[in-house]
């Protein structure tokens, strides 16, 4: 198979297509090793991973040992099992292989490690990586970087990491909102708005850029307002986008920062526009408290009475949906219904959902769905359900393999006896011993050159009969025909020894070519005789060794089964509890908004039952 | 008045404010309970991750049991399909006849084509053979540039002695150029 061009596999797998740099040629030596990669190509992880152990474990790769075991490593990755991929890494990279590749293989075991939040395994794996990455990806080890201190609380260190940061624009943008974030929530509104405020007011050319300047304005803007800056916090707001993402969240917070300054009728601008928005997102649910209140200072009791009457009335409206939410969640039917619009392929780390079915429940769930918590436990749920459907089909395998067992056993059984008698029958012995006697008999023949012993049966009789008519007494008499007929009859014999004697070298040929024939025949049937008894002896042998294979590994897929079905429910629950929990969440918040507005209503009655009472 | 919404206006924030300023965890669930779930989130994995790895092992026992109960060494062999092509060549189909009977006849689904050009290589037939000289007749069919239909065919007589035998049948183009054919190699 020399010569055939292709990437290196590990390399290409560890690298996602936009950072796989050219690889040289490399030369597939075992067709076994080219087998796995058919699969590995096409994603289907597991197969490859089945098929490259099984390989491995025949010595049919060995022509790629090296390679085989960092293109496992990465299976393994793939496969969800980073603590075995770690191993192999941390073996086969320690201390030689291309920097590289090392490198990257360092950077993508700490990014699976950081979604699965083992945040301090994740700056170990940073750690390794010895030299610069290609620009992208540095990029993004940067981020990663600060993102795993930040999550460890380690915020200092992380304004640190990104302090002398000169790279790619996107990924520190990024890094800095975060940062930003993670520093107001910790109390340090100064150090985050200066870091929060450098992505508000950056140029942006994507929407996915303009995206991230809105969220960083919002988050800006609601720090000045937590902190009772209401001046500093509108300007902040104002940069955002009226439609996009974040619109709503600025409204709200327009007016609220309007409404600190006691500046109620401008507050009822942003305010009111947000009234003809969805009601799913909170800024719109919140925004009917802060209609009424603002109407409400500004005296318009009537009419604020009515906003909160609305506003009763719309928080019972939603409570009772994500009610309905919750319901098909405990039912099981999320879940489902999230895998249903999956395309169906094996299985792995790089699997993502692709497309969010437009349930109700996903609707309040988005925020949820999105979280690296919520795909990596589904990960592991579909990975689990296809982990049951494989050991599923393998048990019904096993099943036909132990029929198939038994049918061997019957046939061998039956066959056994019939084989037997056709080899007693079969005197082998005897036959070699005739056969020895033939030769001996032609060896004879040649050195006493015997031309007559191979003589035809018709040369034979011809010779018989001129012999026995040489013989006849009438043929002494002195008389011409006598003397005629025994001239005849000599020629007669000369030409039978001539012609006898003229075929005799090739029927010593063809006997001797006989005999080697019937030696070869004789060695086949000593062979088939010595199978035959192999077969009688190791048959039931073989037939047993597969027997106990089977019996051993029923009761292991039998346990596999019922563990595989105990984890996937458990895992199933921890998405339903945090789903719901999520969901109660989100309904506790409606029903604390109805408590407020009730008691706000109670109190315009009251104040204008007083104003009745003492007017 | 004041003094009952003075809580709702910073309830109202602080409640947004949590949605806002949460980078990447659900909005309205509290740290604590979201410390709990990554916990719980770390200990399932750490059970799925070893759940996995033993179905892996028993897959490969099955495997391993599967090939040697219907394929046993002294008998296997296997048939290989591999692409070495300069030039865009897009393989549709290949089938084998092997001593006369049709053994496999395999279309390639543009994912498992790809898989052929970077290098993959396709197990399209296992079976048993006794002893002794075989013959194998070998086709495929695909497209090479500008559309160009193409129709190869390859026969081969090979000797099967004691212990598997793997066949690589290989579509190259690199004895013709620009026209593909078969490279037949044989493994013992």
């Amino acid at each position: 198979m020399a010569g055939r061009k292709f990437l290196a596999a590990a390399a290409a797998l560890l690298l996602p297509a936009a950072a796989v740099a050219e690889q040289g040629p490399v030369t597939v030596e075992d067709p076994h090793y080219g087998e796995v990669l058919f699969h590995f190509y096409q994603r289907d992880y597991f197969t490859a991973l089945v098929h490259l152990t099984a390989a491995e474990e025949r010595g049919r790769v060995a022509g790629h040992a090296a390679e085989a075991e960092l293109l496992r490593g990465g299976l393994y990755l793939s496969y969800g099992q980073h603590d075995e991929a770690s191993l192999i890494f941390e073996r086969l990279l320690a201390d030689s292989g291309d920097p590289s590749i090392r490198d990257r293989t360092w950077f993508f075991l700490a990014k699976i490690r950081f979604q699965r939040g083992y945040f301090r395994d994740a700056e170990l794996a940073l750690a390794e990586i010895r030299d610069a990455l290609p620009e992208e990806l540095e990029a993004e080890r940067r981020m990663l970087a600060a993102q795993v201190l930040m999550r460890q609380e380690r915020y200092a260190e992380a304004i640190d990491s990104l302090a002398d940061w000169r790279g790619s624009g996107n990924w520190l943008a990024y890094a800095r909102y975060n940062l930003g974030v993670a520093l107001v929530r910790s109390g340090r509104l100064e150090e985050g708005a200066a870091l929060l405020d450098r992505v508000g007011r950056m140029a942006a050319d994507s929407e996915e850029l303009l995206s991230l300047r809105d969220k960083a304005n919002v988050a800006l803007g609601y720090s000045y307002l937590q902190d009772e800056q209401p001046e500093a916090s509108r300007p902040v707001l104002e940069r955002v986008r009226l439609a996009g993402p974040f619109s709503n969240k600025a409204l709200l917070g327009t007016g609220w920062a309007d409404s600190a300054g006691a500046q109620f009728e401008r507050a009822l601008v942003p305010w009111l526009e947000l009234r003809s928005r969805d009601l799913l997102d909170p800024a719109v649910q919140e925004s009917l408290l802060a209609v009424p209140y603002a109407y409400g200072r500004l005296g318009a009791n009537a009419r604020a009475a009515e906003h909160y009457v609305d506003a009763i009335d719309a928080f019972e409206d939603e409570s009772d949906r994500i009610d309905r939410a919750i319901e098909r969640i405990r039912r099981g039917e999320m879940i489902d219904a999230l895998l249903a619009a999956d395309s169906g392929g094996e299985m792995g780390w790089y699997w993502q959902l692709e497309e969010l079915p437009t349930t109700t429940e996903n609707r309040y769930l988005l925020h949820l769905l999105a979280s690296h918590e919520f795909q990596e436990a589904l990960k592991n749920y579909r990975d689990l359900r296809f982990l049951q459907r494989n050991l599923l089909d393998w048990k019904d395998s096993v099943g036909v393999f132990s029929h198939m067992l038994e049918t061997r056993r019957l046939a061998y059984a039956s066959r056994l006896p019939r084989v037997e008698q056709a080899l007693a029958d079969a005197d082998l012995d005897a036959i070699d011993q005739r056969r020895r006697e033939f030769e001996s008999r032609l060896n004879r023949i040649v050195q006493e050159r015997d031309t007559l012993a191979l003589a035809t049966p018709r040369e034979h009789g011809l010779w018989q009969e001129v012999q026995a008519l040489s013989a006849n007494p009438a043929l002494e008499a002195d008389l011409p025909a006598a003397r005629d007929a025994a001239a005849r009859l000599r020629l007669m014999r000369g030409v039978l020894a001539w012609e006898l004697d003229k075929n005799f070298k090739a029927r010593v040929w063809r006997q001797r070519k006989n005999l080697r024939d019937l030696e070869r025949a004789l060695a086949e049937g000593r062979r088939s005789r010595q199978n035959v008894e192999q077969a009688r002896v190791e048959g039931p042998e073989t037939l047993d060794g597969f027997q106990s294979r089977i019996d051993a590994l029923t009761p292991r897929l039998d346990t596999l089964l019922a563990r595989l079905a105990d984890l996937a429910e458990r895992q199933e629950a921890y998405l339903r509890r945090i789903s719901v929990r999520e969901l109660e969440a989100q309904k506790e918040r409606m029903a604390t908004y109805t408590v407020q507005a009730r008691f706000a209503l109670a109190s315009i009655y009251d104040r204008a039952a007083q104003l009745r009472e003492n007017p | 008045m004041k003094r009952l919404l003075f809580p709702l206006l910073l309830l109202v924030i602080t409640g947004i404010n949590a949605q806002v300023l949460s980078a990447g965890a659900a909005g309205d669930v509290r740290a604590d309970d979201q410390a709990a779930d990554e916990e719980e989130f770390r200990a399932l994995d750490q059970q799925v991750q070893s759940l996995k790895k033993e179905v892996l092992d028993l897959n490969r026992e099955l495997f391993l049991l599967e090939e040697d109960l219907l394929f046993p060494a002294n008998s296997q062999v296997a048939m290989f399909v591999s692409l070495d092509v300069g030039t865009f060549f897009d393989v549709e189909s290949v089938s084998l006849e092997l001593n006369g009977k049709e053994v496999a006849h395999y279309l390639y689904t543009e994912r498992e084509a790809e898989a052929l050009r970077r290098g993959g290589v396709h197990r399209i037939h296992v079976s048993n053979l006794k002893v002794g000289e075989h013959e194998l007749v070998a086709f495929f069919s695909g497209k090479g540039p500008h559309g160009r239909d193409y129709r190869r065919g390859a026969d081969v007589m090979f000797d099967k002695g004691i212990g598997a035998k793997y066949m690589e049948l290989q579509i190259s183009d690199r004895e013709h150029k620009q026209q593909p054919g078969f490279l037949i190699t044989e493994w013992e």
